[in-house]
C-alpha cells in the first residue's frame, strides 16, 4: 500500500532550461488491492494441465501456490503389475519430451540387479539416442519459451531441427515421441544403414545453425529485459530443494550425473556442462541452449567411438529381478531423474518409484515468484522448464 | 569440472560413514546395507530427524542435495520411509531408511522439512499416496496428486488396481506365465506383427503365406457368383470408352476371377463339359467371328445364356 503523506518533485531532464515540475504524491506506490488470480489449469503458459494460484498486491506477487496433480496416471502403481520389460512403456510417457532417457534409467536398473552385460555397441547407441533426444527436448524448450515472452519465430527454427531429428530417431527406433528402443540387455534392433551418417549431417547442419538461436534470442534486448535479474535462486535453496539440471547449472553448480557418476560410457568422453552465475531466468535459458551446443560435441565423439558388435543380450524367459533395491540416476534433459526400483524377487517390482526431476523443480516456483511482478511471473514459469507429465506422473 | 571432482578425494566411505553416523546416533542406528551401490541406512523413528540434520551439518559428510522422499509397502509391518540425499561436494549418495511407527492402521513419520526445503512435496505425495502422516509438516493435505475426494491410499498393496481387479491381464496370458506344469508360457505373436528390417519381413511374410494360404476357389460354385451380375461384364472391360476407370477396374477384376474360377474348375476335371453346356453357343460363334476375343466371347455367351434361362424360368 502506497504512503500518501510524502511528496517529491522530480525535474524531467530532458526539458533544460524549462519550468517544468512533476510533484508525485506519496512514496511513488500506486495504491493496490490484494487479489488472487488462478492460472490454469488449462493456460498456453502452463504448456500442460498445472494451475498456479497467486497471491497478488497490485501488480506484485505475495505468494504463489502450484496445484498438480491434474495429469496424475498412476504410473508408480501401474508398474507394480508390469513386467520388467514392459516398464519402459510406462516410463517414456511421464516426460514425454525425453522418452528415450526415461527408458534408460529402467533399463539400466534391471540389468544391474540381474548382472547382464550390455554389449558396448548397445551402450554407445544409447548414448547417441539419448544426447539426440536431449537436444529434441531443449529445442522445443527454446521455440516454447521465446513465444512464452512474446517471440514466435524461434518456434519456427526449433520445429525445423526437431522435425529432422526426429526423422532420424524415428528411422532406428520407430517412434517419434515414445521410443520404446531399450530393453533390458541393449537396444531392440541394430542401427538402420546409413544412420551414423546422417547422424553426422544433421550435427553438422544443427551446430551451423546454433548461432541463429544465440543471435535471435539470447542477444535480443527486449529478451534480456524480461530475463536478466528475474526469478534468481541461490545456490543452498536450490540443493535444498533438490533441484537439477538446468535450472541447478544455472546457479553455477556443475552437478552432472554424466560427469559426477557416469553410467554407460560418459566416462570414456568428455561432458562439458555448461554453467551459468546467477540463477536467474536468463542463465537458466542460457544453459539450456548452451547444453545443445555440448550435446553436440558429445555426438561428434560418439560418431567417433562407436564400435561394431552385438546390440543386445540374450535375456531370460522369465525377467525376475533378485530381492534388494536399486536406485539408478540419470541425467535427463530437465535434470536429473531417479528410480528406485525395490523387488521382492517376484515377476513385477515391488515397489518403483520415479524421482521426477520436474516435481522436484517445480517445488522452487514459490520462492522464485515471491515478491517479482505479475509480468515477471510468466518469465519465472518458463523459465523453470518442466512437462506436466513429468510432474504429476 | 575439474575441482567438483577434486573434492571426491576426501569422501568418506560407506564404513567410515556408518562409523560416523553409529558414534552421532548410537543406539538410533540399526543396520546398514550396500548393495547395488546404493548405501542404505536404516534407523529408529526417533532417530529420523537427528540422522537428516547430521547428514547435512556435518562437515565430513556434508550431504546438502536432498534428492528423494518416499514410501514402501512394509507388509504387515506397515510402511518404510526412505530418504536419499546426495552430496554433491564428496559425491556420495545415502538413503535414510526407517519404518513407520503405528503399523498399518496409523502410519507416522517425523517431518524433515525443517531440515529439506524439498521434503515438502516428497512427503504430502508420500501421504496421498500411503497414508503416511508427517507431524511437523507445514501443510500436508489437500491431497496432491489425487483428487481432493479420493478415497483410499493407492500404493498400498491392499489397495488394489481396478481394471486389473477387472481384466487379470489384457491378452491371452501375461507375459512370462506358467502353466499348471510350471512351464513358460510363450506368447505367440500373430501374424502381420513384427516389423524389422526386410529380410525378417520378407520371412515372416513367406512364413504367412504358407500358414494361411488363398482359400482355393470352388468352381461351380464361384461361377455362381459372377453370374449374378452379368450386365458389367458384357460391357467389356476394354471396349467401351464411356466407362469411368473404376468400372473398368472392377469389371476387370471380375473378369479375372472369372478366369480363375475356370482355371480351377478345369483342373478339377469333368466340370468343363459343365460349364461349356451353360453357353449360348450360337451367341459365342457369332462374336468369335466378329473378332472378340474368346474371353470376351465367353462371358457374353454366357450372359446371353442366364438371360434365356431366366426369361425360360419367367415364363414357366
Amino acid at each position: 500500500m502506497s504512503d500518501l503523506e510524502t511528496t517529491e518533485r522530480v525535474l524531467p531532464s530532458n526539458a533544460p532550461g524549462e519550468d517544468v515540475a512533476f510533484e508525485i504524491l506519496g512514496d511513488g506506490d500506486f495504491p493496490t488491492a490484494e487479489m488472487s488470480l488462478s492460472i490454469g489449469p488449462a493456460h498456453p503458459a502452463t504448456h500442460g494441465v498445472f494451475r498456479i494460484v497467486l497471491d497478488l498486491d497490485g501488480e506484485r506477487v505475495r505468494g504463489a501456490r502450484p496445484v498438480i496433480g491434474y495429469m496424475h496416471r498412476g504410473f508408480e502403481k501401474l508398474a507394480e503389475y508390469r513386467d520388467y520389460r514392459q516398464i519402459a512403456a510406462l516410463t517414456n510417457r511421464h516426460d514425454w519430451l525425453s522418452g528415450f532417457c526415461n527408458e534408460l534409467g529402467v533399463a539400466i536398473a534391471v540389468e544391474s540387479m540381474l548382472e547382464l552385460e550390455v554389449p558396448d555397441r548397445a551402450q554407445w547407441i544409447r548414448m547417441l539416442m539419448a544426447e539426440w533426444n536431449r537436444i529434441l527436448n531443449h529445442l522445443m524448450f527454446i521455440g516454447s519459451y521465446a513465444l512464452e515472452l512474446g517471440a514466435i519465430t524461434p518456434m519456427f527454427y526449433a520445429f525445423r531441427e526437431r522435425e529432422d531429428i526426429q526423422h532420424l530417431m524415428e528411422s532406428a527406433t520407430g517412434g517419434r515421441l515414445h521410443f520404446t528402443y531399450n530393453q533390458p540387455g541393449g537396444v531392440k534392433i541394430d542401427l538402420p544403414k546409413g544412420f551414423l551418417k546422417r547422424s553426422a549431417e544433421i550435427s553438422k547442419v544443427t551446430r551451423e545453425r546454433f548461432d541463429d538461436y544465440v543471435d535471435l534470442v539470447l542477444g535480443n534486448e527486449i529478451f534480456q529485459g524480461r530475463t536478466v535479474g528475474v526469478g534468481p535462486l541461490p545456490q543452498d535453496v536450490a540443493l535444498s530443494l533438490g533441484i537439477t539440471g538446468p535450472t541447478l547449472h544455472a546457479t553455477g553448480i556443475a552437478e552432472d550425473s554424466r560427469v559426477t557418476e557416469p553410467y554407460l560410457k560418459y566416462g570414456d568422453i568428455d561432458v562439458e556442462v555448461p554453467l551459468g552465475e546467477n540463477g536467474d531466468a536468463f542463465d537458466r535459458f542460457y544453459v539450456l541452449l548452451h547444453r545443445i551446443r555440448a550435446s553436440l560435441d558429445i555426438i561428434d565423439q560418439i560418431h567417433d567411438h562407436m564400435p561394431a558388435g552385438p546390440v543386445n543380450s540374450k535375456l531370460p524367459k522369465m525377467v525376475k529381478a533378485p530381492e534388494g533395491a536399486i536406485y539408478v540416476r540419470t541425467e535427463n534433459p530437465l535434470g536429473q531423474l531417479g528410480y528406485w526400483l525395490e523387488s521382492d524377487g517376484g515377476r513385477t517390482p515391488w515397489r518403483f518409484k520415479m524421482r521426477t526431476p520436474s516435481f522436484s523443480n517445480v517445488q522452487a516456483i514459490p520462492y522464485l515468484m515471491q515478491g517479482a511482478l505479475l509480468p515477471d511471473a510468466i518469465s519465472i514459469l518458463g523459465s523453470v522448464f518442466f512437462v506436466v507429465g513429468d510432474i504429476d506422473r | 569440472m575439474s575441482d567438483v571432482l577434486a573434492r571426491r578425494d576426501r569422501a568418506l566411505s560407506p564404513e567410515e560413514t556408518e562409523e560416523l553416523l553409529r558414534d552421532r546416533l548410537g543406539d538410533g542406528l540399526q543396520r546398514t546395507v550396500l548393495e547395488y551401490g546404493v548405501f542404505t541406512v536404516w534407523v529408529e523413528q526417533d532417530a529420523w530427524v537427528q540422522a537428516a540434520t547430521l547428514c547435512r551439518d556435518e562437515p565430513l559428510l556434508a550431504y546438502d542435495m536432498f534428492d528423494n522422499l518416499f514410501g514402501i509397502d512394509a507388509r504387515e509391518e506397515g510402511f518404510d520411509v526412505v530418504a536419499v540425499l546426495y552430496s554433491t561436494s564428496t559425491g556420495n549418495r545415502i538413503a535414510l531408511r526407517t519404518r513407520c511407527a503405528g503399523g498399518r492402521d496409523e502410519p507416522t513419520c517425523p517431518s524433515i522439512t525443517d531440515i529439506y526445503r524439498g521434503a515438502d512435496w516428497m512427503e504430502r505425495e508420500t501421504w496421498d499416496m500411503f497414508g503416511v502422516d508427517f507431524p511437523g509438516h507445514p501443510q500436508i493435505g489437500p491431497r496432491i496428486l489425487t483428487v481432493e475426494n479420493f478415497e483410499g491410499w493407492p500404493l498400498r498393496k491392499d489397495f488394489h488396481l481396478a481394471s486389473r481387479a477387472a481384466k487379470p491381464w489384457p491378452g491371452v496370458k501375461e507375459p512370462a506365465e506358467l502353466d499348471e506344469d510350471g512351464n513358460v508360457i510363450e506368447r505367440v505373436p500373430h501374424i502381420g506383427d513384427a516389423p524389422g528390417p526386410y529380410d525378417l519381413d520378407k520371412a515372416m511374410a513367406e512364413q504367412a503365406q504358407a500358414m494361411n494360404p488363398r482359400p482355393e476357389l470352388d468352381g461351380p460354385e464361384d461361377d455362381d457368383d459372377a453370374d449374378d451380375e452379368p450386365a458389367e461384364v458384357e460391357a467389356g472391360p476394354d471396349d467401351d470408352p464411356t466407362v469411368s476407370g473404376a468400372e473398368k477396374a472392377e469389371a476387370r477384376r471380375k473378369a479375372q476371377a472369372e478366369a480363375r474360377a475356370k482355371k480351377a474348375a478345369e483342373r478339377a476335371g469333368g466340370d468343363g463339359d459343365e460349364g461349356a453346356a451353360q453357353l449360348d453357343q450360337d451367341v459365342y460363334d457369332q462374336l468369335i467371328a466378329e473378332g472378340k476375343s474368346e474371353r470376351i466371347a465367353r462371358s457374353k455367351a454366357k450372359a446371353a445364356y442366364i438371360k434365356a434361362q431366366r426369361a425360360k424360368e419367367g415364363d414357366a
